[in-house]
């Protein structure tokens, strides 16, 4: 990413320029959650217990797990505590029927399990070409193989995961040590267990979900891929050990563009991390010097979801994390040496003053080569709206429509489909569901149902999308950043796990293009070291593209 | 130019070409009180007593004594008081500020970075507890990383609050603080060596032994330097607190002195204002009174020259004339000699003809004889006659009697208003009223021709001779633009002021 960041930002194309010239959005958003037969339940266990992690589940992921090109939708699920159970409970997998629909699979592909989920991360750890899952828990994170026929299974003991108790959050797959096996990076919130919960309590009498101060913080963990279908605890010697973290949200970047992908972790009432891979195994917390351990005024926030990607289309990836109600969400733009927070003055800040930010996701929602943020608000205090009048535990989504000069504007109201009406948004995850070239949205609520959104482009924007194959890489691709040229204007894309908030979006990238017809150039720099340049791409479909072996054009996107 | 023209048609009397300035109507008015001819029937004491009184006008106005040195020292006073008190208030600042910046910002500074060190102590205290609850399963050296994170920012914290130190600190002091760190550290070293060669089990113990006792010793430490922060920043607050208040003394005290000066100029310049009006009124008074006088001076040498005229040289010439008319009968019928007196004659009677003539406008008889009305109703026709310009005349309500005296100013101010028709207005058509009301007598000249303001701009004297005139009427004269454009001269006295006096009709 060092040799993108000297490009200056080129100014947009007049083709790009014409595209959502008018105040409108340029897309709505159509909610298919029913129709698409996604009927899903979150299920907090809440029992009047007020247990911690009652409040934060859970996640949702786009995935193609059976690699016949169309997404499928993984929606992870908390079940009853023990003692105080009513119901059965498990995360669902639902099939994509390629009509717009979609058939509930869980059962069939062996995941009808009980756990108390929260977070999902897919990955192809083995390489074998189906993507796998690993679930975190409280309690035990579970890894789920991906047969290859449709099935899972789980091999969270015999891949050396087994046998540790945590309050796991967000995960990531990715390749620290760039050996070609995607290596496994998990967050934990603090250390809480069903019989260590403190008794917390707003009135005196009344029991209450306590905040994250009352508990002790808890390490992030990274494992090794050993490459035999065995994992190995790096956590200590690689330097990400901090027993003070609180972590909810994790994405990577490669912030200072050596080809070793670096970590970002949201801690929630601790400093941020930014942990710099040393390219030797080792990590070095670098976010204090980079400006993204706190807010602007020195404060540790409560970072929940994050996402990284170059919304100024300047070549170095910047930085979203939401935070809590009464704090700004945070928007870092890299400004040559260290990363601003931009939020108050781009629009995003005083927009979500008000909100509590859960899962984000940074997406060219509109297609117009500028990427824009939606994110799930939602409250963790059903009383919230008791103590601070204006703000509510149900809570509208956003989607901040970037203006091409980094100035977000929030069009939630204009999308249609319900999509602004108040929930207790936790996760979110793109992906392109439909094959129609945009981008379409996942969003989770506490104790409440899924949304599908389906995404309806009105202007006639174009797209190209990428769906890349490692061979010397890790065989997802991931880490491996997509540069391209259309009509003068630069987009970097990072093929990633990882992002949002206990969520994965899609593996294959997408570009908006605005009127634009080609692309002169799209440059792929593998997370081997490799780098491949296209040219005289067209717009209006899917690339498959495999490490040192070319490019072809799949039938549509 | 303006033209101060008495004389109607500018062969006798005398004509002065003058802007009019008010500097040079006052020379002027010196210039006529000195040089006027001698009065007849007036003595020389007279005449040289006017100039002696207009020469004291002249010199007692210079004479008085100017307020500008009074104000200029007010001003004076006025200016060094504020610099004097801005020059205190800066320098009370400039002590604020050292203060402020030296004092109260370099201990907040401080007592920020001693926060972030006591912080990060609290950060090595947690990491400590979690190593001993031996509840990871990891081994103590995972720690290490969170350590060196802790010590890189505590270094830095450190380096920065030696720089930021507050004055009052002693090498004791800052030495101990350092000192005690190394120490940690030391011992946080051997603790890691211990667990790097496996012996955890020792290792907890040095931290339960050591480490922990010596990270309260530094907690300690920082704490009482930001108890002393805090002690050193409610100084530097009362002492701040002392100096608002000498301020708001000083304030006060330069408010008041402010006022004083303010209100001593102030009455100082009441005084001097009031003494420049009278002054002007004084002026204003003698000018009228002077111009009143020459004024009737002149009335009486014109009414003298005219009586002269027609009294003496009409009787010469009358007695000329009769007597070459006796001499005629003498010579011989149609001799060129009787030819040559008929001559004679004739030019006698001319010349006598013409005499009267002038008489009769320097001063009409008629005035004296006939009253105002019968003048004005020879004059209207008159005037019409030498000037060409068509007059409408126009007489009503019922005529009373004018003393003499007023009659001369009525008549003159009707002279030089429509002597100003054929002189300036550009027009052939003017109109004459005069209305004998019963409380009142107005007489009015109107033109329609171009008015005052296509005039040139400078004032003429006979518009101000006009207006001395109805004031010795005791009168008011107006001079305003009919809507048809030109100028209309408006001239009103009180019945009372015009009519005889009981001696004067006697």
């Amino acid at each position: 990413m060092a040799g993108l960041a000297s490009l200056s930002r080129l100014p947009a194309l007049p083709g790009l320029a014409e595209a959502g010239g008018t105040t409108s959005s340029g897309f709505r958003f159509a909610d298919v959650t029913s129709s698409a037969g996604i009927s899903f339940q979150h299920n907090s266990g809440a029992y009047g217990g007020k247990l911690l992690p009652e409040t934060l589940g859970s996640g949702c992921a786009f995935i193609d797990y059976d690699q016949d090109g169309w997404q499928d939708i993984l929606l992870i699920n908390g079940m009853d505590w023990s003692g105080h159970k009513r119901q059965r409970s498990t995360l669902r997998l639902y099939r994509n029927n390629r009509d717009g629909t979609f058939r509930d699979v869980t059962a069939h592909a062996g995941l009808d399990i009980e756990m108390y989920g929260m977070g999902v991360a897919v990955g192809d750890y083995d390489n074998d070409g189906f993507p796998d899952i690993l679930v975190t828990c409280v309690g035990q994170n579970r890894l789920f193989h991906n047969t290859g026929k449709g099935t899972f299974a789980d091999v969270t003991d015999r891949s050396g995961l087994g046998k540790r108790s945590a309050f796991s959050t967000s995960a990531l797959w990715f390749d620290y040590d760039r050996d070609g096996l995607l290596d496994l990076f998990v967050c934990n919130y603090v250390k809480w267990s069903p019989e260590r919960d403190v008794f917390c309590s707003l009135d005196g009498r009344h029991k209450s979900y306590c905040t994250p101060e009352a508990y002790r913080g808890d390490t992030c963990w990274l494992f090794h891929n050993r490459g035999n279908g065995t994992f190995e605890d790096v956590t200590a010697q690689s330097g990400i050990f901090d027993s003070s973290s609180k972590s909810l949200g994790v994405a990577m970047l490669d912030d200072d563009g050596d080809g070793w992908i670096d970590i970002l972790v949201a801690n929630d009432t601790q400093p941020n991390k930014m942990y710099r891979n040393q390219g030797n195994g080792t990590f070095k917390d670098a976010a204090v010097e980079a400006g993204l351990a706190f807010s602007n005024d020195g404060r540790a926030r409560a970072g929940m979801g994050i996402d990284v990607a170059d919304f100024a289309n300047s070549g170095h990836a910047g930085v979203a994390i939401t935070n809590f109600d009464n704090e700004m969400t945070g928007l870092y733009e890299y400004d040559g040496k260290n990363y601003q927070d931009v939020a108050a003055r781009t629009g995003v800040g005083l927009a979500s003053k008000n909100t509590l930010g859960f899962g984000c996701v940074f997406l060219d929602a509109n297609l117009d080569g500028w990427l824009d943020l939606a994110v799930a608000n939602g409250h963790i205090d059903e009383t919230v709206r008791n103590i601070r009048g204006n703000v509510g535990y149900a809570q509208p989504p956003q989607l901040f429509l970037n203006d091409r000069n980094v100035r977000f504007r929030d069009v939630a109201a204009e999308l249609n489909a319900g999509f602004d009406q108040p929930k207790v948004g936790r996760g979110l995850a793109y992906g392109d569901f439909d094959r129609d070239g945009d981008l379409d949205l996942l969003l989770t609520t506490n104790n409440g149902p899924a949304y599908l959104y389906r995404n309806d482009q009105l202007e006639g924007n174009r797209s190209i999308r990428f769906r890349l194959v490692g061979t010397k890489s890790n065989r997802d691709a991931i880490g491996a950043l997509v540069r391209i040229v259309a009509g003068g204007m630069t987009q970097l894309r990072m093929v990633k796990s990882g992002s949002s908030y206990l969520s994965q979006s899609e593996l294959p990238v997408t570009f908006g293009l605005g009127k634009s017809e080609r692309l002169e150039s799209a440059v792929i720099q593998w997370p081997s070291g490799r780098t491949e340049e296209f040219k005289n791409l067209s717009a209006g479909r899917c690339y498959e593209c495999v490490e040192g072996k070319g490019i072809s054009p799949l039938g549509g996107f | 130019m303006s033209l101060w023209t008495f004389a109607p048609f500018g062969s006798v009397a005398w004509e002065l070409n003058l802007y009019w300035t008010p500097k040079l109507v006052i020379r002027f008015i010196i210039t006529i009180a000195i040089t006027a001819p001698p009065r007849p029937r007036l003595s020389h004491c007279d005449t040289f007593g006017t100039a002696l009184y207009a020469l004291e006008v002249a010199r007692t106005h210079p004479a008085k004594r100017s307020p500008t040195l009074g104000l200029l020292l007010g001003l004076i006073v006025t200016l060094a008081a504020v610099v004097g008190y801005s020059v205190y208030i800066t320098w009370q600042v400039k002590g604020l500020r050292q203060l402020q910046s030296g004092m109260i910002d370099r201990n907040r500074k401080d007592s920020l970075q001693l926060l972030r060190i006591e912080n990060d102590l609290n950060l090595l205290a947690v990491a400590m507890r979690d190593m001993i609850d031996n509840d990871e399963p990891y081994p103590l050296t995972a720690w290490s990383a969170q350590f060196q994170r802790i010590r890189t920012d505590l270094d830095d914290a450190m380096r920065l609050e030696a720089s930021l130190a507050p004055m009052g600190r002693t090498r004791e002091q800052s030495a101990e603080l350092s000192s005690s760190l190394g120490q940690f550290w030391d011992a946080a070293d051997r603790v890691f060596a211990l667990a790097g060669e496996g012996e955890e089990k020792e290792a907890r113990a040095q931290i339960q032994l050591s480490l922990q006792a010596r990270q309260a010793a530094l907690s300690t430490t920082v704490s009482r330097l930001l108890v002393r922060n805090s002690e050193n920043e409610n100084d530097a607050a009362q002492r701040i607190v002392q100096i608002y208040d000498r301020v708001q003394l000083q304030v006060y005290l330069f408010l008041g002195a402010t006022l004083v000066a303010i209100l001593l100029t102030g009455v100082s310049m009441i005084r001097w204002n009031r003494r420049l009006f009278a002054q002007i009124s004084e002026l204003s008074q003698r000018r009228s009174e002077l111009a009143q006088k020459l004024i009737a001076t002149q009335e009486s040498t014109l009414r003298y020259i005219s009586r002269e005229l027609h009294d003496e040289f009409g009787q010469i010439l009358t007695a000329i004339g009769s007597m070459i008319g006796r001499a005629g009968t003498h010579a011989p019928e149609g001799s060129p000699l009787r030819g040559e007196l008929q001559e004679v004659r004739e030019i006698a009677q001319e010349t006598l003809e013409r005499v009267r003539s002038l008489s009769q406008a320097l001063h009409p008889v008629m005035l004296d004889e006939a009253g105002i009305l019968a003048t004005i109703d020879w004059y209207v026709p008159t005037m019409e006659r030498q000037s060409g310009i068509a007059i409408s005349y126009e007489k009503r309500g019922a005529p009373f009697d004018v003393s003499g005296s007023a009659s001369v100013q009525i008549y003159r101010v009707l002279q030089e208003a429509l002597n100003n028709v054929a002189r300036h207005a550009e027009t052939k058509q003017a109109w004459v009223r005069l209305r004998f009301l019963p409380t009142t007598l107005e007489l009015e000249v109107e033109d329609h021709g171009v008015g005052f303001s296509a005039r040139p701009a400078k004032q003429g004297i006979g518009l101000v001779a006009m207006r001395e005139r109805a004031e010795l009427l005791g009168g008011q004269i107006v001079f305003s633009t009919p809507v048809e454009g030109g100028t209309r001269v408006h001239l009103s006295v009180a019945r009372v002021n015009v009519e005889p006096g009981e001696k004067e009709k006697s």
